[in-house]
């Protein structure tokens, strides 16, 4: 074949003519919008009704569009937010709220009393904290347009913390014609009220979220504290890229395609942080606190001593150390209610925590599980393999527990699976099981009511179902207590006696960084299980 | 042939039959319930419960089966029980990447490899035929997931020339569409190239021990004509045969590369649905691609007509 002049010029002509055609779009994806974010957040947004289920995903849409009555500061401390004004009556059983001026949905109708009672009223049915505060209401009456009350029937101090809490579900506010959906069907409509407003027709599930600046919204004026305080929209545009893969998501950290990637795995960490540009922080400081549930319905955990075995037998620090691997980013922990956190009491820690040599600990286990009456049958533990932390922490788990002499049969399946298993209350060669593992976020694990896992109500409780009428006696007591030295008084009686019942196994806390351009971005807010984007503000 | 052609296209229906059964019992049969997984880790089991009888999952199979079939037969492939999103709709928004994706990756392999075959085969033994087979054997080796973060590390990382992850539909523009598909496009295209040139190679190596090549050779054809018009051409059943089965298992291909190079398409659409246990989706998109499989073989046995005239179909 010979190279003619002629192909020569068409091919040049063909490359200029590709090049011209790409230059304008080049510059066009070059030129970013100066306000605009784009977040890798830890998984895909599947469910858009932040009430309906209790995904993390799910919270962060949430309080991207819409608001909350109240809201937590950066000291955990209840703080109004739509509500402008609050009257407790002297005998603390009526509270009276009036909105805050100014307050409207994103499709320009002002916000009233009877949205949010109806918001109320959808929550509760969904949500721990809210059944048990509305046990105690006994009317929630709309006074007019911009005043709504709530009346108990006996004094309730943990009112203003659940509808501030930032635990899945929140207490979000919906117009009333969207909060009238029954609880257990998915809303259909989407119109909140919060800073930003969420742009459906770019909504792509399983790829990408966005979110415009909510041009009518009106911020408190006090300064940014936790989710309360003047939320401040300083971006036009949020974007949720989904990237499945942790590598990909930090290479395109590192080149800048994103400025904020939610989750980056513990061992890509340093190559993140060498990177130029490149900022890690911990935003969330109370972090996970993960449990072993066991089955309190079946043996051998259905016994006190083989419960108590397996305490003995778990060692934090070999779970961590596997799963979380760096100690710059995990502890062990002696409390039920998240170390670090007004209730992190860690009473009655002895036999969960390791402060006796791992050899003598074992030798006590097994004496115990031969008290028990353990009979060497098969103990089903359940492990999620797609899951790293899981993974990493169930095998760790399953051979400290094979080292007391318990025969473990790991069922290994993805998460999916586990989640089905779980809620079976057949014994575990029926389709049950003996134990499983998971963790919950710091801040709801910090609140013996918040967290439904803390409940000890026997078949009605959380999987595992453990039944201690003492420990549910406690909870309520907590509830109801006036003040915080009030709650940290009973949390360490709870403690000691959850550690002594074995309600579960605690297997260490641990925090997960967030990396960041941190040459773009500043204003991010430190938030228990929420990635918040107003105050944030794009300055390069 | 017409009406082989309708005879083959009839034959879809009880394919898609077998694998809507099969598909529908495998997704039910195995552990995982969706509505465990809408609920979240904090949900009561009541609340599972209730969640559970709003999707209508509490309901027999058969009658789950049923309802599905039919309405799959009126061309409703059904709601995602979580973004309560049509079927239709998803695979709409992602059907043009993962067709983008394949299209490019199966135009740069078939180009590359069939060029690498005919020079392989035309130099059989010599240092550029081995050169060639080795690469076909590394583009076997190596896990696509392994060349894409190579890929990416030179490509993006250190030379900037290209995005990392990402997609442009082709409306944005030839070239943001184009620089967005090269690196995924490459690495996944390595294995078909490796396939296709092999198999070029092999079916061109006996086409050219032929006697009429001789024949052609003697009469002063030249060497490109000669590969190209009388070996290619006779040696090209083999090759479409293969280029068929590739691009039916591209399918799987695109998964991993789509997850790689964060390309929002079908592959990614139905890995999601099944982690979730999304089962519209998943039962959706199944049936779409069986529907798929059975057309590119049919076009495959029409092309074979073409290329060979001697081949009928009764």
């Amino acid at each position: 074949m010979t190279t003619s002049r002629r192909t020569v010029l068409s091919a040049g002509l063909a490359a200029a003519a590709l090049a011209g055609i790409g230059a304008p779009h080049v510059a066009r994806a070059q030129q970013r919008p100066a306000r605009q974010a784009r977040m890798v957040p830890q998984g895909d947004l599947s469910v858009l009704d932040p009430i309906w289920t209790t995904q993390n995903m799910a919270a962060y849409h949430g309080a991207m569009m819409y608001d909350t009555l109240f809201g937590i500061d950066a000291k955990f401390q209840p703080q109004p937010q739509m509500v402008g004004r609050t009257d407790i009556s002297a005998d603390r059983k009526t509270y009276t709220f009036e909105l805050r001026p100014g307050l409207k949905w994103h499709d320009g109708t002002a916000v009233t009393s009877r949205d949010c009672v109806a918001s109320l009223r959808r929550w509760q049915v969904k949500d721990g904290a809210g059944q048990h505060l509305f046990e105690r209401v006994a009317d929630t009456p709309v006074v007019d347009e911009k005043t709504f009350r709530i009346v108990l029937k006996e004094p309730y101090g943990l009112l203003l913390d659940a509808l501030a809490k930032t635990s899945t579900p929140l207490c979000f506010m919906m117009k009333a014609e969207v909060a009238a959906t029954d609880p257990n069907t998915q809303i259909t409509k989407h119109i909140g009220s919060g800073p930003f407003k969420f742009i459906e027709s770019e909504y792509r599930p399983g790829s990408r979220v966005v979110y415009e600046r909510n041009a009518d919204y009106v911020p408190r004026s006090e300064p940014a504290s936790g989710i309360a305080g003047g939320k401040r929209v300083l971006l036009d545009r949020v974007i949720w890229d989904i990237i499945p893969d942790a590598q990909t998501a930090a290479s395109a950290l590192m080149t800048g395609e994103v400025d904020f990637f939610e989750v980056p795995p513990i061992d890509i960490l340093p190559t993140l942080s060498a990177a130029p540009g490149v900022k890690v922080e911990v935003f969330n400081k109370l972090g996970n606190v993960g449990q072993v549930r066991l089955n309190h319905l079946h043996p051998p955990f259905n016994n006190l001593a083989a419960r108590r075995a397996a305490q003995l037998a778990i060692n934090q620090e070999d779970i961590q150390r596997a799963a979380v691997g760096n100690p710059a980013y995990y502890r062990t922990c002696g409390s039920h209610f998240a170390c670090d956190s007004a209730m992190g009491v860690e009473d009655g820690s002895d036999a969960l925590m390791l402060k006796a040599p791992m050899a003598q600990r074992q030798a006590r286990a097994r004496e115990l599980l031969k008290e028990s009456g353990y009979d060497g049958k098969p103990i089903v533990v359940l492990h999620a393999t797609n899951i790293h932390v899981m993974n990493q922490t169930v095998l760790v788990v399953a051979q400290q527990l094979r080292q007391i002499g318990l025969n473990v049969q790991l069922a290994s399946s993805d998460w999916g699976g586990v989640v089905t298993r779980r809620a079976n209350q057949n014994p575990p060669d029926q389709g049950g099981w003996n134990v499983f593992y998971t963790w919950s976020g710091g801040n709801s694990t910090a609140s013996p009511i918040s967290l439904f896992a803390h409940a000890a109500t026997g078949r009605k409780a959380w999987f595992g179902w453990p039944e201690n009428p003492s420990i549910e006696q406690m909870r309520t007591e907590w509830a109801l207590a006036p003040n915080l030295e009030a709650r940290r008084s009973v949390a360490q009686r709870l403690n000691r006696t959850m550690i002594d019942y074995v309600h579960d196994v605690k297997t260490g806390q641990w925090v997960q960084p967030h990396a960041y351009r941190g040459d773009r971005l500043r204003g991010l807010l430190a938030i228990p299980e929420i990635i918040p984007w107003w105050n944030v503000e794009r300055y390069a | 042939m017409l009406s082989y052609i309708i005879r083959r296209l009839l034959g879809v229906i009880p394919v898609m039959l077998v694998v809507g059964i099969f598909v529908f019992s495998l997704l039910h049969l195995a552990p995982g319930d969706p509505a465990a997984i809408i609920a979240g880790d904090n949900a009561t089991e009541e609340n599972v419960a209730r969640i559970r009888a709003s999707l209508g999952l509490d309901r027999p199979l058969l009658e789950q089966f049923a309802s599905w079939g039919w309405a799959t037969l009126r061309g409703d492939l059904g709601v995602s029980m979580f973004s309560n999103i049509a079927v239709t709709k998803l695979v709409q928004q992602r059907i043009g990447p993962t067709i983008s994706l394949a299209a490019t990756t199966m135009l740069v392999a078939i180009s590359i490899a069939i060029t690498l075959g005919i020079l392989a085969a035309w130099n059989a033994g010599s240092l550029l035929d081995r050169a060639v087979m080795g690469l076909a054997v590394t583009g076997f080796s190596v896990p696509v997931f392994v060349v894409g973060y190579i890929l990416v590390y030179f490509f993006a990382l250190q030379l900037h020339w290209l995005p990392v992850q990402g997609y442009m539909p082709l409306s944005e523009g030839l070239w943001p569409w184009l620089r967005h598909l090269i690196l995924p496009s490459v690495a996944l295209g390595m294995a078909y190239v490796a396939l296709i040139a092999r198999i070029t190679r092999a079916s061109m190596l006996e086409v050219l021990a032929e006697d009429y090549i001789r024949t052609a050779s003697a009469k002063g054809v030249a060497t490109l004509p000669m590969l190209l018009r009388h070996a290619l051409k006779n040696a090209a059943v083999p090759i479409i045969t293969v280029i068929g089965i590739g691009v039916a298992l591209l399918m799987s291909g695109v998964v991993i590369t789509e997850s790689v190079f964060n390309i929002p398409g079908v592959g990614r659409l139905v890995v999601d649905a099944i982690t979730r246990r999304d089962y519209p989706i998943i039962q959706g998109v199944m049936v779409i691609f069986a529907a798929v499989y059975v057309l590119i073989n049919l076009v495959i046995d029409i092309l074979y007509c073409f290329i060979d005239p001697r081949i009928r179909y009764a």
